[in-house]
């Protein structure tokens, strides 16, 4: 009898209980996109920039709920149920752009994409359409009108970079960014959870001894912030 | 609004797939789900959508429908889970080998890194599904089935050295699924016997990387050459890198069973099946481990899941009722023992049921005390073997010899063991633990004498096949040998030489779809008593090779040795003289099919 996670009935209960957030947050975001997407281009109904806006939460909310299931699922340990797998990247694109393409066209923001899709990289897939999800999320909060993702590998690293044309992250998110994973309180950091989420994804992918991790500054091809996940 | 996103539109385009001809069924408890994804397979242009909302309802149409996609939530409330449905339509047949099954859940599963040792979905996909994730998916499953389609076939077939090919043809052309492909080709190799070189595979995956199933590889190669200390660390070492590679668990419970360590093997059994309880042979193998160090109640709770869990399973056996009876005799409930073997000869007729029933029911007897019923048992035990001379596999014979002895019956189970002995007389291992058994039940003296003559009998048959077929009577030494395998069933050495006998009248003499089956059938036998072995696959491969229209590669010049009979009859002295002759020389070329002289 060595499982530690608290008792069997608890556990059925918030299994089931998260199933049905789940189910919620999926139909809510579901039934705004539909109703954004049947906007004729030009003559877009009222409250349009509000459902947009509600689109962009529901968002926030499931990465919030999928980040904290992780963490509860003991993400970074191994009774993580972690899977790399070797991927093509323009199937990693394609996965990660779908699920923002509503949202940035309702928002008018525009995506550059930069990669080879024919390149392959071995990783947990769903975990990192999870982190790249959720930067772009981000990043539509803080840019003007462009999003820009990257991926290069060079000397057996394979960097991803999420980059906006804003004002750039606050201090305190880089702030942020250069703790998170050193053993330093993240939590109190409204975006505290994304960050150590993303961290610990980037450092359950081990190579040769090398770590993956993850980087935020401000700059890069757009001028505006940028969040850089790099794995091994 | 000019569409910002290009490149997304494009989805479709990777594969040629027309994903809108094809029938969906959708199975999900919520309604607002069912509606999500229906508008989504709409979106890609799917047409044919049915939806059921509960495992129940999902049985029913898969049962009258042949699906090609099947998205089903792996949390269905009331009743069957996802898992459940999916498990019983493949026992069931009601899935195409080219349709895709995808499971749905709210976080990754446990299930998804359990390895090749559960029944696993083509895809894993976590809500919210988008239409980019969905096709995807789908696209790359069914790209995959392409790939695997000719070497599933091969598999099929057992022809596991022609598929281990068709792997290396892949690989070159596929480089994405190169580690899927690696995988299968060292499994394969595991299967065909070629240790060394499914090792090269592993190895030469982990230089890259660390894989679970590549490390486990190794462990059950260090296993099959009896390196059991060794195996069982590397075993435990996965787990302790992934506490949910359950393939691990089983193969480190079969590596402290070979050592003699039950209770530690118990133990492992337990934890996994913990982690994955739906597993029918996971399950009976506690049942039988938790019975034999006498943890009565953790077997008996292992052969009730597994035999409640059997309904629908590709893997329901009459071994958990027997397995069950036992314990049952142990606590003193003959009634229910004997209720359970009557379960059993029932619905599980031919499978040697009624001869094991009557074992069991005998053990019962014998381990509750009752002498005088379980004597009587083996009376009739023994009448049931004077009546049908079909003999049941070598551990259920040993074990009925076991307790013909105890209840004081003679005759027969001296003729059970004689059986054993005729059927692997080259066993040293079995024939020590035959002369064990003979010596519980006092008959020491007399052992010797008849493992001897057994032995020698066996020996004899098999030198006269081979007297004949190396003299050039190849007709009559195919004949012969298919008058020793019906008295020698079992005997490995004497199938296999049937077998080669038979390919090589073939390759001499033309196809013969009669000789194939024929050939085919003891290979299968062959497979069935002990996988896995070498020799089996290099027959399997030159069998098929004999097929009309299958003939692209040539024999080659490992299977010119093959055909020599020489080293089988090699540990039979009379026959030594022959060694030195060369065997007759198979057709170098496969355009003989016309010639019968």
């Amino acid at each position: 009898m060595d499982d530690q996670t608290g008792s069997p009935e608890l556990f059925l209960f918030l299994a089931s209980t998260v199933h049905d957030m789940k189910n919620s947050i999926s139909v809510l975001s579901g039934t705004l996109e539909n109703l954004l997407v049947q906007a004729q281009p030009g003559q877009e109904p009222q409250g349009y920039p509000q459902m947009a806006h509600m689109l962009y939460q529901t968002r926030r909310l499931n990465d919030n709920l999928m980040q904290l299931l992780a963490l509860y699922k003991d993400l970074g340990k191994p009774d993580y149920p972690f899977d790399p797998r070797p991927v093509q990247l323009g199937e990693l694109v394609q996965q990660v752009a779908d699920q923002g393409r509503v949202l940035l066209q309702s928002k008018q923001i525009t995506l550059d994409l930069e990669y080879d899709p024919e390149a392959i990289g071995t990783f947990d897939e769903d975990l990192v359409i999870g982190v790249l999800a959720h930067a772009i999320n981000n990043a539509v909060r803080y840019t003007r009108d462009r999003i820009r993702l990257a991926i290069t590998e060079s000397d057996g690293w394979l960097e991803f970079r999420v980059e906006d044309n804003g004002m750039g992250f606050p201090p305190s998110m880089l702030e942020a960014g250069a703790a998170v994973g050193k053993g330093v309180n993240f939590l109190t950091n409204s975006s505290g959870l994304g960050l150590f989420f993303s961290s610990e994804v980037a450092r359950m992918h081990r190579h040769r001894q090398r770590n993956g991790s993850i980087a935020l500054e401000n700059g890069g091809l757009l001028g505006g912030g940028c969040f850089i996940l790099r794995l091994p | 609004m000019n569409s910002p996103l290009p490149t997304v539109k494009k989805i479709g385009d990777i594969t040629d797939v027309d994903w809108s001809e094809k029938r969906y069924l959708i199975v999900d408890d919520f309604v607002g789900i069912r509606q999500l994804l229906r508008e989504s397979l709409r979106n890609i242009g799917a047409r044919h959508i049915d939806q059921a909302s509960s495992g129940g309802e999902a049985m029913t149409l898969l049962s009258r429908t042949h699906y090609d996609v099947v998205l089903c939530d792996y949390n269905l409330g009331e009743g069957k889970n996802g898992q459940q449905v999916l498990e019983e339509s493949r026992a069931r047949n009601l899935m195409i080998p080219s349709s895709v099954w995808l499971t749905v859940s709210a976080e990754k599963s446990v299930e998804s890194v359990m390895g090749a040792a559960e029944h696993q979905p083509d895809a894993y996909i976590i809500k919210p599904i988008t239409e980019g994730v969905l096709l995807t998916r789908l696209n790359r499953v069914w790209h995959k089935k392409q790939i695997f389609r000719e070497i599933d076939q091969a598999y099929i077939e057992k022809d596991y050295l022609r598929a281990a090919k068709l792997c290396d043809e892949q690989i070159a052309a596929n480089k994405i699924h190169e580690i899927d492909l690696l995988r299968m080709k060292a499994t394969l190799y595991l299967k065909a016997g070629e240790t060394e070189q499914a090792r090269a595979v592993y190895e030469r995956v982990l230089e890259d990387r660390e894989y679970n199933w590549a490390r486990t590889g190794l462990g059950k190669i260090r296993m099959a050459n009896g390196e059991y200390e060794t195996a069982r660390q590397m075993f435990h070492n996965v787990m302790a890198e992934n506490r949910f590679y359950i393939d691990a668990y089983d193969q480190l419970a079969a590596s402290l069973q070979m050592m003699g360590r039950h209770e530690e093997s118990c133990s492992v059994l337990e934890n996994a099946t913990r982690l994955s309880p739906n597993s029918v042979p996971r399950q009976r193998n506690l049942g039988n481990t938790a019975l034999r160090i006498g943890n009565i109640p953790l077997a008996e709770k292992a052969f009730r899941k597994c035999i409640a869990m059997g309904e629908y399973s590709i893997a329901k056996t009459v071994d958990p009722y027997f397995g069950l009876a036992r314990v049952c005799g142990q606590k003193n409930d003959v009634k229910e023992a004997l209720a359970l073997l009557v379960i059993a000869r029932r619905d599980f007729p031919g499978d040697m049921a009624e001869l094991r029933a009557k074992i069991t029911e005998g053990m019962v007897y014998h381990e509750s005390g009752d002498y005088r019923r379980a004597r009587k048992a083996g009376d009739e035990l023994e009448e049931m073997l004077k009546a049908d001379p079909a003999r049941p596999d070598t551990a259920t014979c040993m074990e009925m010899a076991t307790l013909l002895f105890a209840v004081g019956v003679k005759d027969a189970p001296v003729e059970l063991l004689c059986h054993v002995i005729r059927n692997n007389h080259d066993n040293q291992v079995l024939l020590d633990d035959v002369h064990k058994i003979f010596e519980k039940a006092r008959m020491n003296e007399e052992a010797d004498d008849l493992i001897n003559s057994s032995r020698r009998e066996a020996s004899d048959i098999m030198n006269k096949g081979v007297l004949l077929w190396k003299t050039g009577k190849l007709t009559e030494a195919v004949q012969w040998m298919r008058q020793a395998r019906q008295r020698l069933p079992d005997n490995m050495r004497i199938l296999f030489n049937s077998a080669q006998m038979i390919i090589t009248h073939m390759q001499k003499h033309g196809y013969d779809e009669a000789l194939m089956t024929e050939a085919n059938g003891v290979l299968m036998h062959v497979d069935q008593i002990a996988a896995g072995q070498q020799r089996f696959a290099q027959l399997i491969e030159q069998l098929q090779q004999l097929i009309p229209g299958r003939g692209i590669t040539p024999v080659q010049p490992e299977a010119v040795e093959l055909v020599e009979v020489d080293e089988e009859a090699a540990i039979d002295d009379d026959i030594a003289a022959l060694l030195s002759e060369p065997a007759p020389e198979p057709p170098k070329r496969r355009s003989r099919f016309d010639h019968d002289d």
